[in-house]
């Protein structure tokens, strides 16, 4: 393996090993199920304006009722700003429902298709 | 090393980018002179086509082209991943904005993909024994409405498309951009690969102007847990 495809490779996997449930690398949407929408509620713990995805965090309860976090991936900040988001569209505590393309690996992740809101709103994370 | 040559290619174009406003005022009416065709402004891809070869069809590969393109993984070694520029033609099939600026002697896209500008040098020819560098060397000229550009001189890092497409140093890579219409920019591709393809094919993407929106800032910033942070 060369420098770069070693350098590459390390990169990963000490991200992996040292980052369980935050390692969000730039990456395709190979890895979602772009064929189904998942609504989750739950209410939100962090919001992650950072390129080149954004990722909102919120607690949830799984079908037993236990606590479970689950991460929801946006697009860039450019994109997002152009369908109206803003650094502080969600908030720690909000109770919201995301809707999203579920990580087909099993993880509680998922590609942000649209958030609601407590009050019914509802905004879009596509730019269509 | 990565992290240095993404910086490097920050700089540069933030550095390229300050210069624009005293070249446009210097030379304005040069440009203007020229005659040449108006493609300036914000662009936006029609619609995002992550494989040039859609399922059923197949890339006219060599035994060489196809055993690349059988170890790409869009989740594992997609130069992407670490935020690599993406080379051209990928770089044009991006779905997010481009800026096209024309100044005396180039015509520039500023992608938002990376911030990474794009030299497109119209009164030159290719340079004599070029580095392999990502996005190569780009010349152009106009064929009455028709910007067309020749790109050679890359290196074998990146992919052709987002499913894994591969090429070799050997890329050869012509676009003819038009206007199409006000609203609309078309690039028609031709690729040319002897090592990794056994003929020249082409690709087609068009384009939206979007006259409100503006390039934003695009780092990868979420690399940061990768590198820096634990």
């Amino acid at each position: 393996m060369n420098t770069r495809g070693f350098m590459f490779v390390f990169a990963l996997a000490a991200g992996a090993i040292l980052l369980p449930g935050a390692v969000f690398a730039h990456h395709s949407t190979a890895e979602y199920d772009m064929a189904t929408v998942t609504p989750i509620k739950g209410t939100v713990t962090k919001f992650e304006w950072s390129n080149p995805h954004a990722y909102i965090y919120i607690e949830a309860k799984d079908d037993k009722g236990n606590a479970v976090e689950w991460t929801a991936e946006l697009a860039s900040l450019g994109m997002l700003a152009r369908v109206n988001w803003k650094r502080d569209t969600v908030k720690p505590g909000d109770a919201i429902t995301i809707y999203g393309n579920r990580a087909k690996d099993g993880r509680t992740l998922m590609r942000l298709e649209k958030v609601a809101f407590a009050n019914g709103q509802e905004l879009s994370a596509q730019v269509r | 090393m990565v992290r240095n040559r993404l910086k490097s290619s920050v700089v540069c174009g933030t550095a390229l980018l300050s210069f624009l406003p005293a070249i446009f005022s210097q030379t304005a009416n040069r440009s203007k002179a020229a005659g040449a065709p108006d493609l300036t402004g914000v662009w936006m891809i029609d619609q995002f086509h992550p494989a040039l070869f859609p399922k059923g069809t197949t890339p006219p590969f060599t035994p060489w082209g196809e055993a690349q393109f059988k170890k790409a993984d869009t989740l594992v070694n997609d130069p992407n991943l670490a935020c690599l520029p993406h080379g051209i033609p990928r770089l044009m099939f991006v779905p997010l904005p481009m800026q096209i600026f024309q100044v005396p002697d180039m015509v520039l896209i500023y992608e938002e993909a990376g911030n990474q500008l794009r030299q497109i040098h119209l009164n030159r020819d290719h340079r004599n024994d070029l580095d392999p560098t990502y996005n190569g060397d780009s010349v152009g000229k106009w064929e009455g409405e028709t910007l067309v550009v020749d790109t050679i001189g890359f290196n074998d890092v990146t992919w052709l498309d987002h499913a894994g497409l591969p090429h070799s140093d050997a890329l050869h890579v012509v676009e003819r951009i038009r206007r199409a219409d006000h609203n609309t920019l078309v690039d028609d591709f031709t690729i040319e690969d002897s090592k990794a393809y056994t003929k020249s094919w082409t690709a087609s993407q068009t384009y939206h102007l979007k006259p409100a929106w503006e390039i934003a800032e695009y780092v990868c910033d979420n690399n940061k847990y990768v590198y820096h942070e634990k």
